[in-house]
């Protein structure tokens, strides 16, 4: 086997390989030798039949095996041979003529063929000790536990039937029947319909007119449906209701205590406050990692500069040039609403796309220099927490991820950054700073600030994707991409 | 022009462990129809092959009874010829026509 490079340029790589005919030939009759003795063709006895007629039956077949055999095996093995990781799947080019191709599986020719590739630059990992991070603390205070549980309670008020009148902040409860034009509408009846008076749950206007109903009263509301109404027939259009109102209930007083505790499924009003607090420290929690997780991953941005492999750069920017269009699309908006042209866009998200890919190669070098593994248990939990959100396919989701090879590798993608921003963590230097709940607000929203909302997102994500190129699971990604594509 | 009949005398080539055994003596062997007489066998491989034969050899390999679900059926008899070629000349039966 002879391997030429015919192009080393950049990051790039294009080599020949050239297999001749005689190794073909000789790996063939290996091949029809082992296969002499397990054929069974008729008017020959097993392991009677000649090479020759072998090799007239059978000869091509077992070529063409040969060929793909080495076309998948040998790339890596030369990769490997040279010491080199490619960025994604090399390309293979053969010949494409008829002729040929024929020639070479009858051992006449030799097999050639180029590989196309680009190399994974290889990466000096530089000592991380020189990173230094904030971690913003918040100190919960006793006032935004009793607020939040004040929230609560109030969900879980109770109402008394009260006689009299109806007045803001009453519940009634009614059947009522809406019309259009005197006609009955799809989903405009209810019968024991429950409503709050200035909960706005409903069109504007239509609780106002509740004002001063009593129990058992009938009433007849017009409302007008408002312009952007999410019903495009109803939008606009000018409805009557026929409302009896059945009771009339006062709310009750909101007290923090045992029963109420009790009524949300806790022992004590103490212990309703511990699992508040937890909540909310959890709430900040995940937001103060996340601010550390950019601090670090904009140092080492800082840190390590070469070039990128221009495919997974493409590839990444594909990606990300889908999501910004979908999201505009879906919000309704052109580039121009964004203040920003269409190219210019493109720039910026080109530019996006790089330094993903390239924390992306820092983080899995760093990883595997620290030996970070992701195990199977961490991505069981990672597929149930996927399952839960899509409540009622999980077999479908189960089977897609089953069945697609690249979807693992997207759920591993994640947790093994996680990890190894952890481990980064303990080689980095942490000052803790107590901060209050409205600076660690606000500071993310001033970064927010310096790019339009659909840049935000595409940001948010970039740094929950960022692990996602790596070579391995490069390949995969690839082919996920493609598939998305068509 | 070959004479069509050339085709109808011979049906197949036989590749069987004896006729490749046979070939070491330069000799092929054919299924031929079983009307074929020797002349007319030696005269189709002559023109369809454009070798030269020297001899024929035919047997009339009689059908076995077998039987199947309890009836019994005959398989159908098969006549072959063994053709000896002039020294130096081959067929390579397995490519066919």
């Amino acid at each position: 086997m002879q391997v030429i490079e015919t192009l080393a340029e950049g990051l790039k790589r294009e080599l020949k390989v050239v297999i001749p005919a005689k190794d073909m030939e000789a790996q063939m009759n290996e091949r029809l030798a082992d296969a002499k003795d397990r054929v069974r063709i008729n008017g020959f006895r097993p392991g009677k039949v000649p090479v020759a007629h072998l090799k007239k039956v059978y000869g091509k077949s077992i070529m063409a095996d040969l060929v793909n055999e080495i076309i998948r095996d040998r790339p890596t093995a030369i990769l490997s041979e040279r010491g080199e990781k490619s960025a994604t799947q090399p390309e293979i080019a053969m010949t494409e003529d008829q002729d040929e191709a024929e020639k070479i599986l009858a051992a006449e020719a030799d097999l050639e063929f180029t590989l196309s590739y680009e190399i994974i630059p290889a990466i000096e990992l530089k000592d991380a000790s020189g990173i230094k991070v904030t971690r913003e603390v918040v100190a919960i205070d006793d006032k935004e536990v009793d607020d939040q549980i004040l929230k609560i309670a109030e969900s879980a008020r109770s109402y008394e039937t009260k006689k009299g009148k109806a007045a803001e902040g009453d519940r009634v409860t009614m059947d009522y029947l809406g019309k259009v034009d005197g006609e009955a509408f799809d989903g405009g009846k209810d019968e024991d319909a429950e409503l709050v008076i200035g909960s706005n749950r409903f069109i504007p206007g239509f609780e106002d007119q509740l004002v001063g109903v009593k129990a058992g009263d009938e009433k007849v509301v017009t409302v007008t449906f408002p312009a952007d109404y999410p019903a495009a027939h109803l939008a606009g259009k000018e409805a009557t209701f026929d409302i009896k109102v059945k009771d009339v209930a006062a709310p009750g007083e909101v007290t923090i205590d045992d029963e109420l505790a009790k009524k949300l499924g806790l022992e004590s009003a103490e212990r309703l406050r511990e699992v508040v607090r937890g909540q909310i420290e959890s709430q900040y929690g995940s937001l103060t990692r996340q601010k550390i997780k950019r601090q670090i991953l904009d140092q080492l941005d800082e840190l390590y500069k070469f070039d990128t492999p221009e495919r997974l750069v493409e590839a990444e920017f594909e990606n990300i040039w889908r999501q910004v269009n979908t999201d505009l699309q879906q919000a309704g908006k052109t580039f121009a609403d964004e203040e920003t042209t269409e190219e210019e866009a493109r720039e910026e998200y080109r530019k996006l796309a790089e330094r993903r890919v390239r924390l992306g190669l820092v983080l899995s070098e760093i990883g595997e220099k620290a030996a970070v593994q992701v195990s199977e248990e961490e991505m069981q939990r990672s597929l149930f927490e996927q399952l839960r959100q899509f409540p009622g396919q999980e077999k479908e989701i189960l089977d897609y991820f089953r069945k697609t090879p690249g979807a693992s590798a997207s759920l591993r993608a994640p947790l093994f950054e996680e990890k190894v921003i952890d481990h980064l963590l303990t080689e980095v230097a942490v000052t803790d700073k107590t901060v209050s709940k409205e600076e660690l607000l606000a500071d993310d929203e001033a970064s927010d600030e310096a790019k339009p909302a659909s840049k935000k997102k595409a940001a948010a994500k970039a740094e929950g994707d960022e692990a996602a190129a790596p070579k391995k699971k490069a390949p995969a990604k690839k082919k996920a991409a493609d598939e998305s594509a068509e | 022009m070959t004479d069509l009949r050339h085709y109808d005398v011979i049906v197949s080539p036989s590749i069987t462990e004896k006729s490749t055994l046979v070939s070491e003596h330069n000799q092929v062997v054919f299924n031929v129809a079983k009307t074929a007489s020797k002349p007319e066998i030696k005269a189709a491989v002559e023109a369809l092959f454009g070798v030269k034969v020297t001899a024929v050899n035919t047997l009339v390999r009689k059908g076995k009874v077998k039987r199947f679900r309890g009836f019994s059926g005959r398989q159908g008899d098969v006549k072959k010829a063994v053709v000896t070629l002039a020294d130096g000349q081959s067929i390579d039966v397995s490519t066919g026509l």
